[in-house]
């Protein structure tokens, strides 16, 4: 009788001791997810003084107006549809359900709307820890596509005509390119093996080449072209700005790449005693810390060696990460080195390259992330091909040809509908500001305010 | 140069999953990424010091 009593004892202390592990998991996986996205917010405030500092004078504060409405209405357009769009297209259109059993317009229809039934995962609810943090993750992904966009344009483009080509790309275009790429559902990945980890392909690459879209419509900045086609070199007022504004980006990073992990131990982990990527394979975060870190290092050397310039430097930095985003998971950190420091050598005389053929993008986004995006997934072909694309028997491995094929569909998501909602935008009117506003300085035009009231004066004489 | 594992599935995985492990690419890779860096330097430095010149 006592030995029975002290096993139902024991059972009981186990079962609470149960309980207890399983509520500090719960809380740590929210809390890992919940801090991702203040992280992510440092990657706009980068944006942000990025795209300020890039800007003259007389466009200072439209251009921050511009970057902090795209931030405002992409969260609230990727609640609307956004969300629903990632779960439910994985497997393409019409949207059937795939085999992991976590995609479909049925699905899609049953957490990720905001009203019936789905409404309870779109909204405060004691039993479900997950979902917010989760859209909130995503959603923070989608306003950087925006920001990407947003410095390649500045200086002449109206606010609302750039709204909705934010929302086009933060809330649908790269969402369609994560659905089929980044979900272990997705038919690129099921079908051709695709892994782009830390979304060089689908956030970097699609947003860049938007971009490109958006530009070949909205034409050059009054004076960059010279008659004979050559090129001005347009400074914006503040350098050291922009490129604290760049290190910011980089910081905001770390979060970025950390959000992109799933947490073991919850219902919907991938593992119960293991870290796992998006596409269910084992990942941890130290191999984001050596990979990360040597990225950052290989792609400032890299720019540095060709260009001395800081602002290539920061930017080879950013370079470095996107080439290296699709396999940090996998990547030995010296190799991660060595192709970051080949992307910080392109990327000044790509920007250039792109600069001849009259494509005037202020602050290199479409080279940044866009080429430098697609060379990322490509390396990761020549490098990790056999690798399985996702965890099981008999699936898909890792290839060169599966990537390149991903490539060129990051390719057609960004540019085409960069493209043709700029083509409209501009039949309407609504995508350039009159040649008078520009040249008057779109912040005398737009914006109530000034950034620099008593101008920039020198620096006061020291105290003796 | 691939899964650094014999069966293509993550199962079979218990430690090291990086490109190259269990090979010389680790050591080779390291390798290069400590000559560029030195490589850079040497390069910088001659450059740095031929502008400065101008102005001596």
């Amino acid at each position: 009788m006592i030995v029975e009593d002290q096993i139902t004892e024991l059972t009981a202390q186990v079962a609470a001791l149960k309980g207890s592990s399983g509520v500090t998991n719960t809380m740590f996986a929210e809390t890992f997810y919940y801090l991702t996205i203040p992280l992510m917010m440092i990657i706009h405030a980068g944006f942000l003084a990025y795209e300020m500092g890039a800007s003259r004078m007389k466009n200072v504060l439209s251009s921050g107006v511009k970057n902090i409405l795209a931030f405002a209405f992409m969260i609230p357009t990727f609640y609307f549809f956004g969300w629903w769009v990632y779960w439910g297209f994985p497997t393409g259109i019409p949207g059937a359900a795939g085999p992991a059993g976590i995609s479909g317009v049925e699905y899609a229809n049953s957490i990720a709307k905001g009203w019936g039934e789905s409404a309870q995962y779109m909204g405060p609810n004691i039993s479900d820890q997950a979902s917010g943090v989760f859209f909130g993750a995503f959603a923070l992904f989608a306003a950087t596509t925006a920001s990407i966009m947003s410095g390649a344009v500045i200086e002449r483009i109206q606010t609302v005509g750039f709204v909705i080509l934010a929302v086009v790309l933060g809330s649908f275009a790269w969402v369609v390119a994560a659905a089929w790429g980044w979900h272990a559902d997705g038919w690129l990945v099921t079908q051709w093996g695709l892994h782009d980890f830390g979304a060089a392909g689908l956030v970097h690459a699609v947003a860049g080449f938007f971009a490109l879209g958006v530009l070949i419509n909205l034409g050059p900045r009054i004076g960059k072209y010279n008659a004979d086609g050559t090129a001005n070199h347009i400074a914006g007022h503040n350098m050291p700005m922009t490129v604290v504004g760049l290190m910011l980006i980089i910081v905001g990073f770390f979060g970025f790449l950390m959000a992109c992990v799933i947490v073991p131990g919850e219902s919907w982990s991938w593992f119960a005693d293991k870290p796992a990527t998006i596409y269910g394979t084992p990942i941890t975060l130290s191999a984001l810390s050596f990979n990360i870190l040597m990225a950052v290092a290989g792609g400032i050397i890299g720019a540095w060696i060709i260009t001395k310039d800081p602002f290539w430097m920061m930017s080879g930095a950013l370079a470095g990460i996107i080439s290296t985003a699709s396999g940090l998971d996998i990547y030995f950190p010296g190799l991660a080195f060595i192709i970051a420091f080949s992307a910080g050598i392109l990327v000044a005389p790509a920007a250039k390259w792109l600069e001849s053929r009259g494509i005037d993008d202020a602050v290199g986004a479409v080279t940044v992330h866009g080429t430098i995006g697609l060379y990322g997934v490509i390396m990761l072909g020549v490098f990790a091909t056999g690798y399985p694309a996702l965890q099981g028997e008999g699936v898909a491995t890792i290839s060169l040809v599966g990537q390149i094929i991903a490539a060129v569909v990051f390719f057609l998501l960004g540019f085409v509908p960069g493209y043709a909602c700029s083509f409209i935008l501009k039949m309407l009117g609504m995508l350039r500001v009159p040649e008078g506003a520009e040249i008057a300085g779109m912040d005398t035009v737009k914006v109530p305010a000034q950034g620099y009231p008593e101008g920039i004066p020198a620096s006061a004489a020291p105290a003796e | 140069m691939g899964f650094p594992y014999e069966e293509a599935n993550w199962a079979v995985v218990d430690g090291a999953m990086f490109m190259g492990w269990g090979g010389s690419a680790p050591g080779f890779y390291t390798l290069i990424a400590a000559v560029i860096c030195v490589g850079v330097l040497v390069v910088g430095h001659r450059s740095e010091a031929k502008k400065a010149k101008r102005f001596d």
